[in-house]
């Protein structure tokens, strides 16, 4: 019997990844049994309708359909992961509201709906019954992010009475003072200087798989795509300057990181330093560079996951005063376990062989082209950040073996599945990074395209030098973005 | 692709694929025996090294073998380049690289004989074979620092194999802080080269650059090789390399990987030739290591350290050969220097075992021979030369003083002001988790 036609259609597919989520959460803060298994099948469900959307979606535009698949298989993965003391019925609703907000936040076209998600995706964090942090950082970042969005938001609708955002690009709606109040979400949505100290001291004091997953939503560095370049072409000059800040968290938190003895606020500090890194080649605007980042992004939010997973699984399983001030040799209790830990850590900081390698090298080539003081500071945090995290590792799992217990767990098997997917994701990713980085660099019309809408629209005027050189040096860019404009226009997500 | 480059791609890549075989076998829970492994381990680099042979044969008669396998990526215009080459300079290396590799790995099979980490080492032998095989076959700079970069981790994973003790883990670590500080200059030599000659390719040789540009490249590729062959002021790691085990420190520091960085100025000599000031650096630092060295070695008290100033000080000697643009003497100093190390390496903890024997059996110490060439100092320069010497130059000391010190103290400093200005209290206690929910241990949750 063969399927209805319907249940392909886009409007229902994204439904069924955004609802599926959000329903499972209220069946199980209701049932509150059997709470890993409902929130596996919803998260699954919801991985299923994103590659059913990635499948469907043309060659090139399935930047965030890609993104959809992605964040649920991870959201999938750390259902599976999570320590039975963490999956509750106080935890797995959080995780599954968060789930669908990111889809939604991922998937719609319409500025109100963005706003709504935007919100949404922070209420469990504000919530004294779900995430809500000890400290008063994360909630002033988060709150502030989205007050500065729906100012924004607020702006840009009354200025033009468009919600649609196909329809507002390169009209730079809003004026100055939307664009600027995006930046300002994007800087403490992102924990860009001067609001990066929010992101350690949420990992620190929060629950820490549903805070990786809300950072690694990467809700700053989607705006930046979704809106920022898209809806304001004319203030490119101002671009840098999110670059530049960018840069200037990487390194200011690559030095901080150097000495810190929390293993938690150590893997928040590496996260947050190599995803700084994702705004400054969006902002590179070279095909390497934005494709960079967009590998990066994929690298940076599969690795973090691993990392801060195996680190919850260390935690629950050896307590959670872990410190790298000295060494506990886990590594003997736990070899898979630091295997993985190891891989996905040097995967990050871009150890060839891996993905992270790859999008590295776009990265740095994409930046020193633009910006080659960026493109000088980058390896340099880069190199910070590798040692940050072989001090971490080192303390982790080398050293004397501990002998305080006497059975100690290594990866289970459920654990070892999940592990060996995101490992292998990350290697076979690196040996044969073709199928992503192409993928990605299509997709880099989606950023770039926008970037020279406005000399689309505006033949004639000064910036068509800019884009003449631009497609000199990437023939084929311009010619992808010449096509993409003709078949370009399409509404995108619950729009459609 | 004919039968050469067939072969070409088998020596490189034969190593990677035992590695990655056996790592994910091992993932699975399936650990092979120790005969097993070693038979693999002599199986693989016998053929590497007839492979190469045959390289050599071919190589006699045409100038290299090329074998393009396509892009790694591409974006664009860019692309990373899949091209292995074997010229006459890097064939020297390959043989090296597969011959030395095998012998290391059948010594290593009796000496690690029940050691607990027996595959680790040999995994990470097949590891850093293929690292480097591929470093000296790349056919672009792109790909050499791939290689380069796999030869530097799976040094300091050996230099921390014995892991339950603290000295090499820390050792380990600074060796890590080290090669990745130096590793900037390669990356960002390579990215310049793309953007200044728009390619980085070994093939067509480089293309004329003007100005201070070939400097800035010879200087960036200079940093690189002077951290990866511990050319002053770098070789203070060199001595803490040395607590890996024995087959390791022969391979990594007295054969490949400190030979790796003269690999990369051969490499650059072209570029070298446009400049003379980076010509004279080379020369200087050079000069610096091969006195550092000798000095610094006479000193050192054990016979593995010693040893590594030996090989470092005809490294030295290398760079100033390389600065002087004496090329193929470079490589027969690099082939001579390298095998000789390697025995003396293997064959130092019996040469020990033997002195100890042969002072029982005279019943005292041996009779001193020959003449120390400082007795011609006067003793204050030698006393003041020997201090210099126990604390290795000063060189750890001044980096550790200027560089990795403020850079700790600014790091501190961020995480006071950052405390500081975080309010002690708190929106909520952390939840306690019920024991009954929490579960046994050793269940893993």
């Amino acid at each position: 019997m063969s399927m209805p036609g319907w249940i392909f259609r886009t409007p229902v597919l994204t439904g069924t990844a955004v609802a599926a989520p959000w329903l499972a959460a209220i069946v199980v803060s209701i049932y509150r049994r059997q709470a890993r298994v409902v929130g596996c099948i919803a998260a699954l469900l919801s991985a299923i309708a994103s590659t059913t959307l990635v499948w469907k979606a043309p060659q090139g535009a399935s930047l965030y359909e890609t993104l959809m698949l992605l964040f649920s298989g991870l959201t999938f993965g750390t259902m599976v992961l999570l320590p039975r003391r963490d999956a509750e019925a106080g935890t797995i609703p959080g995780i599954l509201f968060l789930l669908g907000s990111t889809l939604l936040a991922y998937s719609t076209g319409n500025l109100l709906v963005l706003l709504g998600a935007w919100v949404l995706s922070i209420i469990p964090f504000l919530s004294a019954s779900w995430f809500r942090s000890r400290k008063w950082r994360p909630l002033v970042a988060l709150l502030s992010s989205s007050l500065a969005i729906a100012l924004a938001i607020g702006f840009m609708v009354a200025g033009t009475g468009v919600s649609s955002i196909s329809h507002l690009k390169g009209q730079s709606p809003g004026g100055g003072a939307a664009f600027a109040l995006l930046i300002v979400a994007a800087i403490f949505r992102k924990g860009v200087i001067p609001a990066q100290t929010w992101v350690a001291d949420a990992v620190d004091s929060g629950p820490l798989m549903p805070t990786t997953l809300l950072l690694n939503g990467h809700f700053g560095a989607l705006l930046v795509v979704k809106l920022i370049v898209p809806l304001f072409p004319e203030t490119d000059h101002l671009f840098p300057v999110l670059s530049y800040f960018a840069i200037a968290t990487a390194i200011y938190v690559a030095i901080r990181a150097l000495r810190e003895n929390s293993p938690r606020r150590l893997l928040a500090f590496l996260a947050l330093s190599q995803s700084a890194c994702i705004l400054s080649g969006l902002e590179s605007r070279t095909a390497e560079g934005i494709t960079g980042a967009l590998v990066h992004w994929v690298v940076v939010t599969v690795s973090t996951v691993g990392l801060f997973g195996i680190l919850r699984l260390l935690e629950v399983r050896f307590g959670e005063n872990l410190s790298a001030s000295k060494h506990l040799g886990l590594a003997e209790h736990a070899p898979r376990l630091a295997v993985s830990f190891a891989i996905l850590g040097l995967a990050l900081v871009g150890l060839p062989g891996t993905l992270g390698f790859c999008s590295e090298d776009l990265l740095i080539h994409g930046t020193l082209t633009t910006h080659p003081l960026t493109g000088l500071l980058l390896p340099i945090a880069t190199a910070m950040n590798a040692v940050s995290f072989f001090r971490l590792f080192s303390r982790l799992f080398l050293g004397r073996r501990r002998t305080g217990f006497t059975v100690m767990a290594d990866a289970l098997p459920r654990e070892r599945w999940i592990l060996a997917s995101i490992v292998l994701f990350v290697v076979l990713g690196g040996l044969f990074p073709n199928p992503t980085v192409i993928e990605h660099s299509s997709e880099v019309e989606v950023v770039d395209e926008a970037i020279r809408a406005f000399d689309n629209l505006n033949r004639g005027t000064g910036h068509s030098d800019n884009n003449s050189s631009m497609n000199a040096r990437h023939p084929h860019l311009s010619t992808t973005i010449r096509d993409a404009a003709e078949v370009e226009q399409r509404p995108t997500g619950v729009d459609r | 692709m004919n039968a050469f480059q067939d072969i070409l791609v088998f020596v490189v890549v034969a190593p990677g694929v035992i590695f990655g075989l056996f790592a994910l076998l091992w993932l699975l829970d399936w650990v092979p025996s120790e005969r097993l492994m070693s038979s693999i381990t002599g199986g693989t680099f016998s053929a590497s090294t007839a492979g190469v042979a045959a390289l050599i044969w071919k190589i006699g008669s045409t100038s290299n073998v090329s074998v393009s396998l396509g892009s790694w990526f591409a974006v664009g215009n860019y692309h990373f380049p899949l091209v292995l080459m074997a010229d006459r300079l890097s064939i020297p290396f390959l043989a090296l690289a597969a011959l030395l590799s095998g012998l290391i790995g059948q010594f290593s099979a009796t000496y690690l004989h029940r050691e607990s980490g027996f595959l680790r080492f040999f995994l990470l032998l097949h590891l850093f074979a293929f690292g480097s095989l591929l470093a000296f076959a790349a056919g672009s700079f792109d790909l050499l620092a791939a290689g380069w970069e796999i030869v530097g981790i799976t040094s300091v994973l050996l230099i921390g194999f014995f892991h339950q003790r603290r000295a090499p883990v820390e050792n380990a670590l600074y060796v890590f802080g080290i090669y990745r500080a130096c590793d900037i200059g390669l990356l960002v030599g390579i990215f310049a080269m793309h953007h200044w000659a728009g390619t980085a390719s070994l093939a067509g040789g480089f293309p004329t650059l003007t100005g201070a540009r070939p400097v800035i490249l010879c200087l960036l590729l200079l940093l690189a090789a002077s951290g990866k062959a511990a050319q002053v002021p770098f070789s203070g790691w060199l001595p803490r390399a040395m607590e890996g085990p024995t087959p390791s420190s022969a391979i990594f520091y007295g054969a490949i990987s400190i030979h790796a960085g003269a690999y990369l100025l051969l490499r650059a000599q072209p570029l070298l030739a446009e400049s003379r000031l980076a010509s004279a650096l080379v020369i200087l630092i050079g000069a610096s290591t091969a006195i550092h060295g000798t000095i610094v070695g006479r000193a050192s008290a054990d016979a593995k350290t010693s040893l590594a100033y030996a090989t470092l000080t005809q490294v030295g000697i290398i760079f100033i050969e390389i600065g002087l643009g004496w090329r193929w003497l470079a490589v027969a100093h690099i082939l001579g220097n390298a095998t000789l190390r390697t025995m003396q390496y293997l064959r130092a903890p019996s040469m020990l075992h033997d002195y100890h024997q042969m002072h029982s059996a005279v019943g005292g110490e041996l009779s001193p021979t020959g003449t120390q060439i400082e007795e011609i100092l006067p003793a204050g320069v030698q006393l003041w030369l020997y201090r210099w010497a126990l604390d290795r130059g000063y060189l750890d000391t001044i980096l550790e003083r200027w560089v990795i010190g403020p850079l700790l103290q600014v790091s501190a400093y961020l995480s006071r002001v950052e405390r500081t200005r975080t309010p002690s209290t708190t929106v909520r206690p952390r939840r306690t988790v019920p024991v009954s929910v929490a579960g046994p241990a050793q269940r893993g949750d």
